[in-house]
């Protein structure tokens, strides 16, 4: 076993002979020098440049060099390229594969630079968390990630006794989707009354923010809500008051206006748009798993949110490095001339050059650095930047110009050395192969994007990266903050809470509760062969046991729908208990984890024992038994109240509740409507 | 049928990173590690990927239920194929 050794990516050691070899002192514009490099780099060349196609292909031959350096033990060479593979717009199947190396490697890495994120999702996170953590570790950073049950997120945030308390978060992510808007307008109100609804949501999720900053300390990232793929009121969707689309980007707004300075919003809604929101919205597996995209865009997804980690932790980008000949114009400047190079109006590719420019100048006006890494004569170079008409960029954009024949490696070290910033902080454009694959061994710090041959495709393989994220941008309205913060606060009284049994109470819950009957009986065995977490006995049952025992009189069997006032959660736990002389024996025991932390378990209990009591018994007896998924409920019985009275060497426990004359029920939140067939 | 068959034994190889599998008609989601509700996602994903096919919703269902094989699965991506060719 080898040390544990330090991941520092300036050390990672280059082919021997390398540098010295004489294809890099005469390095010429497209020529590959890939058969020079050590192996893995020149797989991790070919699967960089290998076209969207052919990529899984290649990869197969890059995942088994990764495996081989895992064997031998090479973690720093196998961080480096899992580093270098991970891009977005990646492939769901790779990412899954590259995670899956990154973890068995991650613990014999260390990597200086490491956040806490609590992920609260209204959908599925698991695979979200997984490309937040595979993105911010292409970045350089590390992150240990608490995930909720999804669904819960008020709970986690206002009880103070949760999980997440105890986690104690850098940054507590919201993750919420359309579906999760607490307030809908109705098609038939105004506009005035639709802005009340606006405010009335801004106000429900400030709470959240507010109460998760001050008790955790954290900076909040809260997602704006995506518009879902279709339109109720089509054309007309922007228009008029009461349609979803108006409202959601009004609720954006509101955030985006009303937000204090300690929540970041996570613009999901511009990935959906970005993406093509029908594509992003692929919802079957939205109906599956529960997954917030399409799986092709959880990696996007997953670098969008990394790039916010990786600000916090000062990893972001702050300088881009432009390449000059066909990277910001077509063509050689020392060969063609300054009327030969493509640039400008008059030619479709001259356009654009013309465009990556602007792109690069707009980055400049938002603060980040521009500098120049060109094999030229420096005199030559300059005089384009001076003389040609149709450049965008001009010297006095460029903070830092190297034109020389140098190798680039040494001159973005240069580069970092005169700006004073780390060579972790640059990001280098180059169009030509072997210039790439050469700063990428031999300054592996340096980001370096593949570029595609088409100009035209240049913003898109680099802006997708995030690179020069930030967490605000200014101090921009801070009296409108405050505005909204005191509004908010307003609000508070009529729609808030703060601790967790007002929440309870404003949700306004009403359990459905009574037997199984022929209605439910597909529903129960489903949930009763699906639930795995909140499961107490995981006895698997087919339909008709079910409905055997549903008319059998020495079963009990219970099922629980819930509404609130966000709507209709449906049948979500089931209960079979048996009679056995002056006991009630629980057999089966589960509950859907949308509704978790609401009180729904107390009040089945409740039910039961009040129904067992009415027929004199004496006792209830429930068991937990363990599973690797079911650790949720281990103190399930404690929780309302049960002694245990057995426990054995696997984790499987007794429980038992005496029902004397003077049983009392638990105190819950939830209208109870019980029915009986 | 036997390229399927071959596409289909890389895929799972990658999915549940296990270069050795080799596909049988008569396997199902017990004889394979791993093969919980996530990695049927994974799976489906990338079965989809491979073979330029779309599953319908309750395809996807259907694959992971009891009483289903791998000889299910294979015949319906052929069923795909040969729709869209």
């Amino acid at each position: 076993m080898p040390d544990k050794t330090r991941l520092e990516r300036a050390k990672i050691r280059p082919h021997p002979g390398f540098v010295s070899h004489p294809a890099l002192i005469g390095l010429q514009k497209g020529r590959v020098i890939v058969a020079t490099i050590s192996d893995s780099y020149a797989t991790l060349e070919k699967y960089l440049a290998a076209p969207a196609d052919d990529k899984p292909e290649v990869f197969g031959q890059l995942l088994a060099d990764l495996r081989a350096l895992l064997a031998e033990g090479d973690w720093t060479q196998a961080a480096s390229i899992v580093q270098r593979a991970v891009m977005p717009g990646g492939d769901f199947t790779t990412f899954q594969s590259l995670y899956r190396i990154y973890s068995k490697l991650k613990p014999h890495i260390e990597l200086p630079q490491k956040t806490k994120l609590a992920l609260l999702g209204g959908f599925t996170t698991t695979q979200l968390a997984q490309a937040i953590e595979l993105a911010l570790f292409s970045m350089g950073g590390g992150v240990e990630i608490f995930e909720a049950e999804y669904g819960v997120y008020r709970q986690e945030i206002l009880d103070p006794g949760s999980e997440l308390h105890r986690f104690q978060p850098n940054i507590v992510f919201l993750a919420t989707s359309w579906r999760d808007l607490i307030h809908r307008p109705a098609l038939g109100q105004g506009r005035a009354e639709v802005a009340a609804v606006v405010d009335a949501e801004l106000a429900d999720w400030s709470i959240l923010w507010r109460t998760a900053h001050e008790r955790l300390g954290c900076l909040v990232v809260q997602n704006s809500f995506d518009r879902p793929v279709w339109r109720q009121m089509d054309n007309h969707e922007m228009r008029h008051p009461g349609s979803l689309w108006r409202f959601v980007s009004r609720v954006n707004e509101a955030m985006a206006d009303g937000a204090p300075p300690y929540v970041v919003l996570h613009d999901v809604d511009s990935l959906a748009a970005l993406a093509g929101r029908r594509t992003w919205g692929d919802e079957r597996y939205f109906f599956h798993a529960k997954m917030p995209c399409a799986p092709e865009f959880i990696v996007d997804y997953g670098f969008s949110v990394a790039s916010l980690l990786a600000a916090q932790l000062g990893l972001s980008k702050k300088c881009l490095v432009l390449d000059l000949d066909n990277t910001c114009w077509g063509g050689v400047i020392g060969d063609d001339g300054l009327g030969g190079i493509r640039l400008g109006q008059g030619g479709a590719e001259g356009e654009a050059f013309v465009a990556f420019q602007q792109y690069a100048r707009a980055l400049k006006q938002r603060g980040v650095l521009l500098a120049v890494c060109s094999k030229n004569e420096e005199h030559i170079a300059k005089e384009v930047f001076e003389k040609h008409t149709e450049m965008v960029l001009r010297l006095n954009d460029i903070s830092c110009f190297m034109a020389n024949w140098t190798d680039k490696a040494a001159n973005l070290r240069e580069i970092a050395r005169r700006l004073n910033i780390g060579l972790n902080s640059l990001v280098f454009i180059d169009d030509n192969p072997a210039e790439r694959a050469l700063v990428r061994q031999l300054a592996a710090e340096v980001a370096v994007p593949e570029l595609p041959e088409d100009p035209a495709d240049f913003i898109q393989a680099v802006e997708p990266y995030r690179y020069f994220q930030t967490l605000s941008i200014a101090q921009e309205d801070l009296q409108r903050a405050e505005y909204y913060r005191a509004n908010s606060q307003r609000d508070e009284a009529l729609s808030g809470s703060a601790n967790v049994e007002e929440y309870l109470r404003s949700l306004a819950m009403v359990a459905r509760i009574g037997p199984v009957t022929a209605m439910s009986l597909e529903r129960s065995a489903q949930l009763i062969n699906k639930s795995n977490q909140f499961n107490l006995n995981t006895r698997r049952r087919s339909a008709a046991e079910v409905s055997a025992m549903a008319a059998d009189p020495q079963w009990l069997t219970r099922t629980v729908s819930l509404t609130d006032r966000f709507g209709d959660n449906g049948l979500i736990s089931v209960l079979l208990a048996r009679l056995e002389g002056d006991a009630l024996l629980i057999d089966t025991w589960l509950m859907s984890c949308r509704v978790l932390k609401r009180g729904v378990e107390t009040l089945l209990n409740n039910n039961l024992c009040r129904w067992a009591a009415g027929r004199g018994l004496r006792r209830v007896c429930g068991e937990y038994i363990p599973t690797p998924k079911n650790d949720l409920v281990r103190e399930h019985y404690a929780g309302l109240g049960y002694t245990r009275i057995s426990a054995d060497g696997t984790g499987h426990t007794r429980w038992e509740m005496p029902l004397s004359a003077d049983w009392q029920p638990q105190p819950v939140f939830i209208e109870e409507q019980e029915f009986d067939e | 049928m036997s390229d399927v068959r071959t596409q289909a034994q890389e895929v799972f190889r990658q999915v549940f990173d296990d270069p050795a599998i080799v596909l049988r008609d008569e396997m199902t989601a017990d004889d394979v590690p791993g093969w919980d509700s996530l990695a049927h996602i994974n799976l489906m994903v990338a079965t989809e990927k491979r073979f330029k096919i779309k599953f319908a919703t309750a395809e996807i269902s259907r694959l992971k239920e009891d009483g289903q094989n791998v000889g299910d699965y294979l015949a319906l991506i052929s069923k795909k194929l040969a729709r869209t060719s």
